[in-house]
């Protein structure tokens, strides 16, 4: 009987964790949607941003699914520090980011 | 103590009050997972929040800080009776960091001490391809955690290669959440974009107790144009040595990124630690250690993955035991106020 509560209480809280991260994911897409934009290659700055993200933060982890212009300032800071980028580094990255 | 915590505290609101004038927003980032570990016959919960808290200040400060709060859950003796729970909270990292220019960083506070790559680059729960640390992790960090100064940059950085570096001077301290070690210490690496190698080397002197040192290497291998992620590192204390090596290859060739395949990363570790002589709270295994461990990592959408890993301990000749641990984890990313379109 105890293992059948705790067996629940643990799939409650899986599902109370997904049921989070959907939720919030989905509320900062509809929010940014009109000022963020898919996080992509289009130019040759961001070409070469991309390039710099790759080198730097993807060896480590992947890149943010969405995330706003101002949110992307405020990361690129932190990984500037965490990541020992350049200026540059940082400059193309956040081009990369938020285009 | 508390006197501390409420400085601390106090630079942090005014820092948020400094930042919200201005244009660059502070955020809370960082993961949060549901983790389980069976060890033998010993089965253990943890359930973690770690939040990372990130406040620009101006063009050049910025105030960044991490907890790790943690609960943990096993059987009252350990295999039997019923479950009980404790919870940790530890605060890993609250520093003060200024660009000086484009090659040096300086900070002060609380970091995290820069020896090898694990403790700094890959320990954050939603990074780690494997829930637990190397069994080497604590040679040279000096319990994770340094309070003190630290200048660190990239030295150079072109197309060809990439030098960065740290070095740091940390006080002790005995303060509860606060605690560190007097160390000094630096880690110096090399990065070839071309070969996505990096190999770099560290090293770290106490200067308490015995005065000793702890010497290690690492490497990184990203090759480009492969899915594929190979990490290491190799470190010496005079309470042992040992190394890890690891290797993470996500099926994005099959299908795409996004295709159910290639959601997946299969994962594989090796790490071995041998000990020297003993050393009392230097936290390391009280006896040789090797263990292989095999992973599968599976991401999700919206920034969720789970991942399940089997590893075999071998603690001695006639010693070993199945490891099995299960989680998922989340990354999350929130603004703490919204700020001004640009």
């Amino acid at each position: 009987m105890r293992h059948k509560i705790f067996v629940a209480v643990v799939l409650t809280c899986l599902w109370s964790v997904f049921a989070v991260a959907v939720a919030q994911t989905n509320a900062k897409r509809s929010q940014n949607n009109s000022k963020s934009k898919p996080i992509g290659a289009t130019t040759r700055s961001q070409s070469d941003g991309e390039k710099r993200f790759q080198t730097n933060c993807g060896r480590c982890h992947n890149a943010p699914e969405a995330i706003s212009p101002q949110e992307a300032r405020a990361v690129v800071r932190h990984m500037r520090v965490r990541a020992m980028l350049s200026a540059e580094d940082e400059k193309l990255i956040l081009e990369f980011l938020a285009p | 103590m508390v006197a501390r915590v409420f400085r601390a505290l106090a630079l942090i609101l005014f820092g948020l009050s400094v930042a919200k004038a201005q244009s660059d927003i502070p955020i809370l980032s960082g993961g949060a997972g549901f983790l389980s570990t069976t060890q033998g016959d010993n089965t253990f919960f943890q359930p973690v929040v770690a939040p990372v808290l990130v406040v620009p200040l101006g063009e050049n400060w910025l105030i960044e800080s991490r907890a790790d709060l943690r609960g943990f859950i096993s059987r009252e003796n350990g295999t039997t009776g019923p479950y009980q729970g404790r919870f940790f909270g530890t605060l890993e990292y609250l520093q003060l960091d200024y660009n000086a220019n484009s090659h040096l960083t300086i900070t002060a506070g609380r970091f995290l001490t820069p020896f090898g790559i694990f403790n700094e680059r890959i320990s954050a729960i939603w990074i780690n391809k494997l829930q637990d640390a190397p069994v080497i992790a604590a040679i040279g960090t000096a319990g994770g955690y340094s309070d003190g100064f630290m200048l660190r940059g990239a030295l150079i950085s072109n197309d060809r290669y990439a030098v960065n570096y740290t070095a740091y001077f940390s006080t002790l301290s005995n303060v509860t959440k606060f605690e560190s070690e007097r160390t000094t210490g630096g880690r110096v690496g090399v990065y070839i974009p071309r070969i996505g190698l990096e190999v770099g080397t560290s090293y770290q002197r106490k200067l308490q107790d015995q005065r000793t040192n702890s010497f290690g290497t690492h490497l990184s291998w990203t090759p480009s144009g492969l899915p594929l992620e190979i990490k290491g590192e190799w470190a010496h204390s005079l309470g042992g040595y040992g190394y890890w090596i690891q290797g993470g290859y996500r099926l994005s060739q099959l299908g795409g990124a996004n295709s159910a395949i290639g959601r997946l990363e299969p994962v594989f570790r090796m790490q071995q630690f041998s000990r020297s002589r003993h050393i009392t709270g230097d936290s390391l295994p009280s006896t040789n250690i090797r263990r292989p461990e095999f992973g599968l990592n599976y991401y999700l959408p919206y920034e969720v993955r789970l991942n399940a890993s089997y590893g075999r301990q071998f603690v001695s000749q006639f010693t070993d035991i199945n490891v099995w641990e299960f989680g998922i984890t989340y990354r999350f990313l929130f603004p703490l106020w919204p700020g001004e379109s640009k």
